[in-house]
């Protein structure tokens, strides 16, 4: 049998042995790592221990920021700060429907753009958000479709996008001058979504949403909730502004100082190895996934499936790819996660360059487009967790049906990007 | 409770093979069998301190001629991912002889970084070059420093001292951390040291040895700092000519950190940069292995060819190993040869040390020494 | 050298939590997980990758 046969004959069983997983009830994390598992033997290496546990390395300082990023949120909404800041924003803005707008927005973006994941944000401002726009008369499968959809732009948008990360280092292409074009399409996107979706909202009943709303403990105040921010923040820009004289920190150490900060300014008692290991806990089928993913992608490449995967991509007619973003990304992430961007956004990338489009926008604008997956099944962990959190009673499908509208913005907005890329270039100066 | 068990059992055993495997590749010893050109072995730690006993105090062969004449440093393992940079210096520091000058020659310029290999690039943890006493094996490595060597990364590397932004990862990049920096990372000291033995030795250039996947449009070409330039663009005329085509380039100034750049600005020498095509390195190859590693054929890039994608040809017969060392064993001996014929009382002559028809006729493991046959005292271990 | 020390230790924090939520999980799926994302944890911690 020639190689490319075999990597196609690997391929097949892969997606047989996962589908397979799938029918048997077994988590999407491991499905994939059964795909692997089956991969290898099926393409001829047996069972390759060291392959395996190779793979499962590939993600590690990623999860680390996972975690300790998590562990920083989940400190802050422990420490009442989360509720503060949202009661405050709720008063001060009640009577004016379009500042709270804009305002709810930047809250559900701050924890994914930080962490790169959006389960951070429906987790930590998902739910108390959600209660605000209860009380604004919106119902509950718009709201969350908002949080759903604006997550999804949190965990795209800068400093940590994980898609665009991943891709970048695939390619060995600087994770540099993101900035700009991840985060300009992530807050109108994030701002039209909200306006679109918030349509006939009236003002919020103030007094019952602070009711229902968690208090705040009476000595938090707006020092002890900026201060671990203003730190992180800090730590950032000396590592830039000095990068000689000051030492590589790493972002896991930034989150890491962040947290014990919120810890040490908290009002309250906080038990922390109870947060710290519900943490680990709520993150696992996030790390799950990276971990499996990683071993999936070793063994693909080293069976050559991957290599398949990449040179059907780019050897594909250009316009007949770009206009199927709308459907290979989502579908892709739905099905691997993050591991869709070293699986596919590699070669997708390395096309464009090789066409002269500017790979840091198409990465960007494809980046946009990822997250819509996360509300597909089989894996739809994103969409699962927002419907669950906010305690949605109706259909599934009721909840995708209120996504489409902001949903096609995005793939719309992602694919001139794409398209245009060339174009917008001049916004890749941070 | 006995379901818990098992699971851990079986992740322990996974665990603990993994970990062997991973502790043995790391600790493969490669030796090398100094040849009678070789008058003495220093390792970099002697030019810089700081790097004195750690795992990128490497080995430093010297080759001195008995004519005085100019000094030439080469480089092998800046990115021990691109294994014929590695295997030509293992020939010319087990076969060269040097009739005039000194040859300074470094077989695994960032040693960290052959320590380990990609994940998720599914690399072999090694590979054997077939001999007449039974063949040699190599450590495979990566084109970064071992994170169990330097760890954390930046969100950000920054490049000293010109401030550039580049990917996190290549702070851990030997040929993105030039000239290098005293006080700073693991990489940074390495190229540190290796400029302080470019300015100690009085070398007049630096020969960085590469290989480079076809997709990447540097290829099969020599790229030059500008004081290099006319000796490069000589160099790809004769073997052009004479050999196999091979292009030459101008090391851009917007890009640093990279060794054609920064020798050249920060020193009295300069820098040529050799880059041979390995096809084991291209984002569409299809099963990774040693084979693919070493044979250099693989359909998916033919195909990625046949698209127009690739910045240089490649048929069937691919690009061998011994192809790719041959290419660089005559690119170096071509511009030794031009580089004495313009500057005689600085000039480098180098015999004993195979050309590319050679390489190919006879294999590159026709001149890798056994060390079993070999004297202790001439061995040395990479 | 510091920093560096101060990333194992956190390792090491994230190999225990991820241990203690190992022994108190009561789902197969669950267990199976947390021991594949400990793998590479224990492997850091011992320097072997």
């Amino acid at each position: 049998m020639s190689m490319p046969e075999t990597a196609a004959l690997v391929l097949g069983a892969m997606v047989a042995a996962y589908i397979l997983a799938k029918i048997l009830k077994v988590s999407t994390e491991l499905s994939m790592l059964a795909a692997a598992l089956v991969g290898a033997a099926v393409g001829g290496a047996g069972f390759p221990v060291r392959h395996i546990v190779e793979g499962a390395f590939t993600y590690l300082d990623i999860c680390l920021i996972f975690i300790t990023a998590t562990l920083f949120m989940n400190l802050l909404k422990e420490s009442g700060g989360v509720a503060f800041v949202i009661r405050r924003v709720l008063t001060r803005f009640h009577r004016r429907k379009a500042l709270l707008f804009v305002m709810l927005a930047l809250l559900l973006l701050i924890p994914g753009a930080l962490t790169g994941a959006g389960s951070v944000t429906v987790l930590i401002t998902g739910s108390l958000v959600a209660t605000v726009l209860g009380y604004m008369n919106i119902p509950r499968a718009r709201a969350a479709a908002i949080i759903f959809i604006i997550a999804g732009l949190s965990a795209a948008a800068p400093p940590v996008s994980l898609w665009a990360m991943l891709t970048a280092a695939g390619v060995n292409m600087p994770y540099v001058g993101f900035f700009l074009p991840l985060l300009v399409p992530c807050v109108l996107l994030a701002l039209a979504t909200i306006f679109i979706l918030s349509r006939g909202a009236k003002p919020a009943d103030l007094e019952a949403a602070l009711r229902e709303l968690p208090e705040a403990p009476p000595k938090m105040n707006w020092l002890k909730v900026a201060a671990p921010f203003a730190l992180f923040f800090a730590l950032i820009l000396a590592g830039r502004m000095f990068p000689f004289g000051f030492p590589i920190l790493g972002l896991p150490l930034m989150f890491a100082a962040a947290a014990v900060v919120t810890m040490l300014l908290s009002p309250v008692k906080i038990p922390f190895l109870d947060v710290a290991g519900r943490t680990v806990h709520q993150l696992l089928p996030l790390v799950g996934t990276l971990t499996c993913v990683g071993i999936l992608v070793q063994i693909m490449t080293l069976t050559g499936a991957r290599g398949l995967i990449a040179i059907t991509v780019v050897t594909l007619p250009v316009t007949v790819v770009i206009l199927t973003l709308f459907l290979t990304l989502p579908i892709s992430e739905a099905v691997l996660m993050w591991g869709a961007a070293p699986v596919l956004g590699v070669p997708l990338v390395l096309l464009f360059n090789t066409i002269n489009l500017n790979p840091i926008v198409a990465l960007a604008g494809m980046s946009v487009i990822w997250p819509l997956g996360d509300a597909i099944p089989p894996t739809a962990i994103i969409g699962r967790l927002t419907v669950d959190t906010i305690g949605m009673k109706e259909p599934y499908g009721k909840f995708l049906k209120a996504c489409l509208v902001p949903a096609l913005l995005i793939i719309l907005a992602g694919t001139l990007m794409v398209f245009f890329s060339k174009q917008l270039a001049f916004l890749t100066v941070l | 409770m006995t379901r818990k068990f098992v699971i851990i059992v079986l992740g322990a055993a996974l665990a603990v093979f993994a970990g062997l495997d991973f502790y043995r590749s790391r600790h493969l010893r490669e030796p090398v069998v100094a040849g009678p050109g070789v008058a003495r072995v220093k390792t970099l730690g002697d030019y810089f301190s700081k790097v004195k006993g750690t795992v990128n105090d490497c080995n430093v062969y010297i080759l001195e001629g008995a004519q005085p004449g100019g000094a030439v440093l080469v480089l092998g393992g800046t990115h021990p991912e691109e294994p014929a940079t590695r295997l030509v210096s293992w020939i010319l520091a087990e076969n060269g002889i040097l009739e005039q000058g000194r040859l300074f020659v470094v077989c695994s310029a960032n040693r960290s970084a052959s320590t380990v290999t990609r994940p998720s690039g599914a690399y072999p943890d090694s590979f054997s070059i077939p001999t007449t006493w039974g063949g040699q094996t190599f450590r495979m490595g990566d084109r970064w420093s071992n994170p169990l060597d330097q760890w954390p990364d930046p969100e950000v590397y920054i490049h000293y001292p010109t401030g550039q932004n580049l990917a996190y990862m290549d702070g851990r990049n030997l040929n993105r951390t030039w000239p290098g920096r005293p006080g700073g990372t693991l990489t940074e000291k390495t190229t540190h040291a290796f400029m302080e033995l470019i300015r100690t030795e009085k070398i007049d250039f630096v020969i960085d040895l590469h290989e480079a996947e076809l997709q990447y449009p540097v290829i099969s070409t020599i790229v030059a700092h500008p004081k290099g330039q006319d000796l490069a663009a000589m160099a790809s005329m004769v073997l052009s000519g004479e050999e196999f085509k091979i292009g030459v380039e101008s090391s851009p100034e917007a890009l640093r950190g990279l060794s054609h750049r920064e020798i050249g600005d920060h020193s009295d020498a300069f820098t040529l940069l050799f880059e041979a095509p390995e096809p084991f390195l291209d984002a569409t190859r299809g099963r990774t292995d040693a084979k693919l590693l070493l044979e250099g054929k693989d359909d998916f890039v033919v195909r990625a060819g046949k698209r127009g994608l690739l910045f240089e040809t490649i048929d069937k017969n691919g690009w061998p190993i011994d192809v790719r060392v041959g290419r660089h064993t005559s690119t170096i001996l071509t511009v030794l040869d031009l580089w004495t014929l313009d500057h005689p009382d600085r000039g480098v002559i180098l015999k004993n040390v195979p050309r590319y028809a050679e390489v190919i006729e006879k294999g590159t493991g026709a001149f890798l020494k056994d060390p079993a046959s070999a004297e202790s005292k001439t061995i040395h271990y990479e | 050298m510091i920093v560096t020390i101060l990333y194992y230790l956190l390792v090491a924090f994230v190999a225990f939590l991820v241990i203690r939520n190992l022994l108190k999980s009561r789902e197969w799926q669950e267990e199976a997980l947390y021991v594949v994302f400990l793998i590479p944890l224990l492997l850091r911690l011992l320097r072997l990758k």
